[in-house]
């Protein structure tokens, strides 16, 4: 059966999104960072290598960390998605406790893999709220950052859970 | 990415039937972080006219023992493997090994079938269309395998006919280990295959219009130690350079049934049957252990620069026996 229209849920609001080529359209080769950048304006989620290796482009899909850049969105019908712009408190504006530890901690330098590094890292949070530093380290396995900020995200991350040092 | 026509599925038979529609110009998708890659390289001779996605079919994800055997269902995500408490207690190389693959959010999406089905990462098969490629070669049906003559350290260094291309997945060398076939549905109705059997030097046993359903382990009657090993340079994301996998039984001292499974090494993983049959009626120690890695190695031909992986298969096997913790 082919599709001529899917659901999203991105943030806590649902698009309805076309299948097709245009604007404003979903096309069957879309992945899902395309469509949050190019299609819904959502530019937090950064795309890197494109090829499922560096964890730049994380976002949750119902809960979990996935990469964004390879899944067809046409394959997420039904999905609840978050992206980094879906972490503050909807109604005061305020940042998502790990995103201030990530900034308390100045735990990135370029920032470009910070949106996909505290994705992976609210994974975790979300199912462990208290986990070790080698859980940490497990969670971020397949987020790289080139310029080793890696060191300081573990502490923010840490901080976050309160077992920060 | 080119864009090509979706088609959801809902069944097993509807998937072969719509594979047959389009004669060999579909491609099956189930988690994608594979097939994505190949499509986005465009790097086939062929770009699929179609995606048939697999994910629309409901109760394909099982992990379930009835009676004579393990059956895992083909839609079955990695990160399920790894966490499953039935395979943490009685198969742990099958969550081993699954915990080696890539990253967890990969694992969150892959499924068992696609890690079994998932093209060749060869880098001359897979040189991207976007920087000169594609590039011809035997497994893409014209031309000499340009392993032979170029760089080859991440090749085969035993069984490569041709294509000198290795087997990527792990968990086809962990079920290989525990005896596990591949149910493989087609028009014409179901067959089982081994793991082993289910790769050919250029591609796998898969026709053009079939799907693997299902994996299926017979149940060991008796306690085993199983151990798999993966030497990569980092941890998470490479694929194998050297995987190994051991299932062996040990009754007051001695081996009475041993499995050692060689990956990365070969087009197929590769049973060392002349090892097995070493430690078969001897005790495990430092000495039958040593003999029976440079017995898993004997026959490996290496190519220009990949002599190094025959150490490292000798070391992951002794590591693997000896259930050596890295």
């Amino acid at each position: 059966m082919r599709k001529h229209q899917i659901n999203l849920t991105v943030n806590s609001q649902v698009y309805q999104l076309e299948v097709g080529t245009g604007q404003g359209r979903v096309n069957p080769s879309d992945t899902l960072s395309f469509t949050l950048r190019e299609t819904l304006g959502l530019t937090g989620t950064k795309l890197s290598c494109d090829g499922g290796a560096c964890g730049g482009c994380t976002v949750l899909m119902d809960g979990e960390a996935v990469l964004s850049c390879m899944l067809l969105t046409i394959e997420c019908d039904g999905k609840i998605i978050t992206t980094i712009e879906g972490l503050k408190d909807a109604k005061t504006g305020e940042l998502d406790p790990l995103q201030q530890s990530f900034i308390d901690h100045t735990a990135f330098q370029c920032g470009y893999c910070t949106p996909g590094m505290i994705m992976s890292a609210k994974a975790l949070l979300n199912e462990n709220p208290a986990p070790t530093e080698a859980e940490v380290k497990k969670a971020l396995s397949g987020n790289f950052c080139r310029c080793i900020s890696h060191y300081q995200v573990v502490r923010a991350v840490m901080d976050a859970t309160g077992k920060g040092r | 990415m080119r864009t090509f026509d979706h088609i959801d599925v809902y069944s097993i038979a509807e998937a072969c039937t719509t594979l047959r529609e389009y004669q060999g110009r579909a491609r099956l998708n189930a988690g994608g972080s594979d097939l994505l890659t190949v499509l986005k390289g465009d790097f086939l001779a062929d770009y699929p006219e179609a995606v048939i996605n697999l994910k629309t079919i409901s109760g394909m994800d099982y992990i379930r023992e009835d009676g004579e055997y393990l059956r895992i269902g083909t839609l079955t995500r990695l990160t399920d493997l790894v966490s499953s408490p039935l395979l943490k207690e009685k198969y742990p190389v099958l969550s081993e090994a699954a915990y080696t693959v890539a990253t967890p959010q990969i694992r969150n999406v892959a499924t068992l079938g696609g890690n079994l089905c998932q093209d060749t990462r060869c880098w001359y098969y897979r040189y991207p269309r976007s920087i000169g490629g594609p590039v011809q070669c035997l497994r893409k049906g014209s031309g000499p395998c340009l392993a032979i003559k170029g760089d080859n350290r991440y090749h085969a260094i035993m069984g490569g006919k041709k294509c000198f291309a290795v087997c990527p997945s792990d968990m086809a060398v962990a079920l290989a280990a525990l005896d596990g076939k591949v149910i493989i549905v087609g028009p014409e109705g179901e067959r089982r295959v081994e793991v082993t059997d289910f790769y050919h030097p250029t591609g796998n046993e898969l026709a053009k219009d079939e799907v693997v359903r299902e994996i299926e382990i017979p149940i060991k009657r008796t306690p085993t130690q199983q151990s798999f090993r993966k030497f990569t340079l980092r941890k998470p994301i490479d694929f194998a350079i050297v995987s190994s996998a051991t299932v062996i039984t040990v009754a007051q001292g001695i081996c009475t049934d041993a499995r050692i499974v060689l990956g990365a090494v070969a087009p197929a993983p590769v049973r060392a049957k002349a090892a097995e049959e070493l430690l078969i009626g001897k005790p495990i120690t430092e000495e039958t252990d040593t003999a029976a890695a440079e017995k898993a190695l004997v026959g490996a031909k290496p190519l220009s620069k990949n002599e190094y992986k025959i150490q490292i298969a000798k070391t992951l096997v002794k590591q693997a026996i000896l259930g050596v913790t890295d």
